[in-house]
C-alpha cells in the first residue's frame, strides 16, 4: 500500500481530486449560482483544462510519448479551451 | 492467477521520451473521438450563448453533487487503472488484477449514479424533448454514457486476459487503459460545461 502512496501517479489524483472539488464549489456560484458570470466559467473551464492535461499526461502516459502525439492531445484540450472561452465570451 | 515471467514482461522506456503505450490503432480511435467531441462541445457553447437564459434556467434542475461524485468516481478508477498498468508492466499480474477489478468496481458506480440522476429527472418532466439544453445533455452525457459502458466491458477483458495469462500482452492492457482515460478526460468537460460554467 505505501509503494501506492509514494507513486507519483497518487500525487496526480490526489491534484486531480483537489482540483474537481474546488471547482464543484466555485461552480455552485456563492450566491450568483444560475446567472451569467464570466469569473465562474473562467475559473471553472481552465480547472477543467488543467484537469485534462494531468489525465492526458500522467494517465495516459502521453508525457512520455512521441512529440505528434503530444502535439495533438495537449494541442486538443489548449484549442479546446481556447474555442469555448472564445464562444463564450462572444455572447457575454 | 499467475503472477511469475517478469523478466519476459515487455517495460516501458522509463524516463525515455517516444514511447507510445497501446496500439497506434486505439490511439487513431481516441484522437477521433476527442475531436467529435469536440465539435459537440463547441457546438453546445455556440448554441448556449443564443439562449444564455434558457441554459442557465434549465441547468437548475441538475445535480451538481452527483456530478461532483460521478468525476471522483472516474478520477479514482484511472487512478487504479495507472497503477494497474504500471503492475503489469513490472510482471506483478495478481497486483495488475486487483488494481483492475478495483477500477472496475468503481467504474461501475457511474452509470449506477447515471441512473440515480436521469430517473427522477425524466419522471419530473424534464426530457431530451423539453428543450436544447436538455437535448444535449442527455445526448452528450448519453453517448458518453455508452462510451463508459463499453470501457466496462474493455476492462473485463483485461482483468480475464491477467487472469488467464502467465506474461500478459502490454500493449493490449495499455490500450484498454487509454480508452478509460479518455472516457474520464471527456466526461471532465462535460462535468464543466453542464454543471459547473454560469
Amino acid at each position: 500500500m505505501t509503494e501506492y502512496l509514494r507513486n507519483p501517479l497518487t500525487g496526480v489524483w490526489f491534484a486531480l481530486t483537489a482540483i474537481t472539488i474546488f471547482s464543484w464549489w466555485i461552480g455552485q456560484g456563492q450566491g450568483s449560482a444560475y446567472q451569467l458570470d464570466a469569473a465562474i466559467t473562467v475559473s471553472v473551464l481552465v480547472m477543467a483544462a488543467l484537469k485534462a492535461v494531468l489525465v492526458i499526461a500522467w494517465f495516459m502516459e502521453v508525457r512520455l510519448g512521441p512529440a505528434w502525439l503530444k502535439r495533438t492531445t495537449y494541442g486538443w484540450a489548449s484549442g479546446l479551451l481556447v474555442l469555448l472561452l472564445l464562444f463564450y465570451w462572444l455572447r457575454v | 492467477m499467475t503472477t511469475t515471467a517478469a523478466d519476459t514482461t515487455p517495460r516501458p522506456p522509463a524516463g525515455r521520451a517516444g514511447y507510445m503505450p497501446g496500439e497506434p490503432g486505439m490511439w487513431f480511435f481516441i484522437i477521433g473521438d476527442l475531436f467529435i467531441f469536440a465539435v459537440y462541445f463547441v457546438a453546445y457553447m455556440i448554441y448556449r450563448g443564443q439562449q444564455p437564459e434558457l441554459f442557465l434556467h434549465s441547468q437548475q434542475f441538475l445535480s451538481p453533487g452527483i456530478g461532483v461524485i460521478n468525476t471522483l468516481i472516474l478520477l479514482t478508477s484511472s487512478w487504479c487503472l495507472a497503477l494497474g498498468t504500471e503492475a503489469a508492466r513490472k510482471g506483478n499480474s495478481a497486483a495488475a488484477f486487483r488494481l483492475l477489478a478495483a477500477t472496475f468496481a468503481i467504474g461501475a458506480l457511474f452509470p449506477l449514479l447515471k441512473m440515480v440522476e436521469w430517473v427522477p429527472k425524466l419522471a419530473a418532466g424534464h426530457s431530451p424533448g423539453e428543450n436544447l439544453f436538455f437535448m444535449y445533455y442527455y445526448v452528450m452525457t448519453g453517448l458518453h454514457l455508452c462510451h463508459v459502458l463499453l470501457g466496462l466491458v474493455i476492462i473485463g477483458f483485461m482483468l480475464r486476459h491477467l487472469r488467464h495469462r502467465a506474461s500478459p500482452d502490454i500493449k493490449f492492457i495499455e490500450a484498454g487503459a487509454v480508452y478509460w482515460h479518455m472516457v474520464d478526460l471527456l466526461w471532465l468537460v462535460l462535468f464543466a460545461l453542464f454543471y459547473l460554467m454560469r
